[in-house]
């Protein structure tokens, strides 16, 4: 490889956005638990199943995961006698939730901008 | 975004993953519908509106209008062209929550608005928790809480201790004194509340009607509001004028009560479509 090749237009020294992707907070329903919480104090575990069309245990699946890695906390408890579940987000979620979404809007950026893949240029 | 592949949008995970800009769309829209979820301001704004109209008879029985320019009619007979109705204190003691602890006429609206700004807090933040059950997602109304009940304290206590200390004093004195002299002090409390309650609910309306309320409530704190109704043809009879103590009271209840209908309208109970 010549050192006075042209380097093709999109490369340059920065990573590739996708590498700030985590596979734990980028599973599309992960995510929409971290934004749900993220935007209120705390979320129940019933508003999740309806807002992401979970069943109930693919959702516990989910918030497992995600309790797991320490990105959410999950409080179980009763109110009168019907047991209640509340999910809310930590702030190492938090953090996770802000890289994912800067990589995701990065790599639209690059997607659609003057020398993305898709760009507009003909 | 179901996993089963319930038809429509759900399916696609199963045939890929989304694009990036799809999937900020969905966060996006479900951020939205989430903080729509878990507003609930419109019973704040009622509540303090109530409770400031019903603290109306006790400015009007506090009122001590300052008659000038008197020009005696006919016996028995005066017109007065300015007339003040601002709640005063008995003794040399700083008026804040409209004469606490002993502001002779303001007395009992001193400890009104004691007993109302933190009953009206606590309802609140009970509110919010009641409205986080139904609604499935909560507001943290901790803040506000937090600010409501401080800010009142320090209006309760701050008076007294300004006697006995030169600190507190020199700074008590740098606060404007029209802003205590007319007893609505507690309108600056409610509006501190509501700039808190803005930022923990993320609601651009509420920022609006914070500030709509601040205005209205600086304005009965530094101007005599029944001057525009005299302006306008208002003339109340001499027995009548501890009634213009009013409209500077209801001016600020008439902003909360109009945003918390049109809140209430906005906010009627919603709950999160499954996915079809």
């Amino acid at each position: 490889m010549s050192g006075d090749e042209p380097r093709p237009p999109a490369a340059d020294d920065t990573p590739h956005p996708t590498s700030g992707l985590d596979d734990t907070v980028h599973q599309r329903h992960r995510l929409g638990v971290l934004t749900i919480t993220a935007e209120a104090q705390r979320a129940d575990f019933g508003y999740l199943r309806d807002a992401l069309g979970l069943t109930p245990g693919n959702l516990s699946r989910h918030l497992t995961v995600l309790e797991d890695a320490g990105l959410v906390q999950v409080e179980k408890g009763y109110e009168g006698r019907r047991p209640r579940t509340w999910v809310r987000i930590t702030s190492d979620g938090r953090a996770a939730l802000a890289t994912e979404l800067s990589a995701l809007t990065e790599l639209v950026r690059r997607h659609t901008g003057p020398n993305g893949a898709s760009g507009k240029q003909s | 975004m179901s996993e089963q592949g319930q038809g429509g949008g759900p399916g696609r995970e199963a045939m890929g993953r989304p694009e990036p800009e799809e999937l900020l769309g969905e966060l996006a829209a479900m951020r939205r519908r989430t903080r729509s979820a878990r507003h609930a301001y419109w019973f704040p704004l009622v509540l303090f509106g109530l409770l400031s109209c019903a603290a109306v008879p006790l400015y009007v029985a506090a009122a001590v209008p300052h008659l000038r320019h008197c020009v005696v009619l006919a016996p028995g007979h005066a017109r007065c062209s300015l007339v003040s109705a601002a709640v005063t204190s008995a003794g040399n003691e700083p008026v804040v929550l409209g004469g606490m602890p002993i502001g002779g006429n303001g007395f009992y609206l001193g400890w009104y608005w004691l007993v109302a700004l933190v009953l009206g807090y606590l309802l609140t933040v009970l509110w919010y928790r009641w409205h986080a059950r139904q609604a499935g997602v909560q507001t943290s109304a901790r803040g506000y809480l937090v600010i409501g009940v401080a800010a009142t304290v320090l209006a309760v206590v701050i008076p007294p201790l300004a006697s006995q200390i030169g600190v507190v004093a020199r700074l008590w004195r740098d606060i404007p004194g029209n802003l205590l002299i007319r007893g609505t002090f507690a309108f600056l409390i409610i509006a501190a509340g509501l700039w808190v309650l803005a930022w923990a609910e993320r609601s651009v309306a509420l920022v609006i009607t914070a500030a709509v309320y601040t205005g209205t409530a600086l304005l009965a704190s530094l101007y005599n509001v029944e001057n525009i109704l005299f302006r306008l043809g208002w003339r109340p009879g001499f027995g009548d004028l501890s009634l213009t103590a009013a409209p500077n009271v209801l001016l600020p209840a008439a902003v909360l009560l109009i945003a918390g209908a049109a809140a209430f309208a906005a906010q009627r109970p919603r709950r999160p479509v499954r996915p079809s």
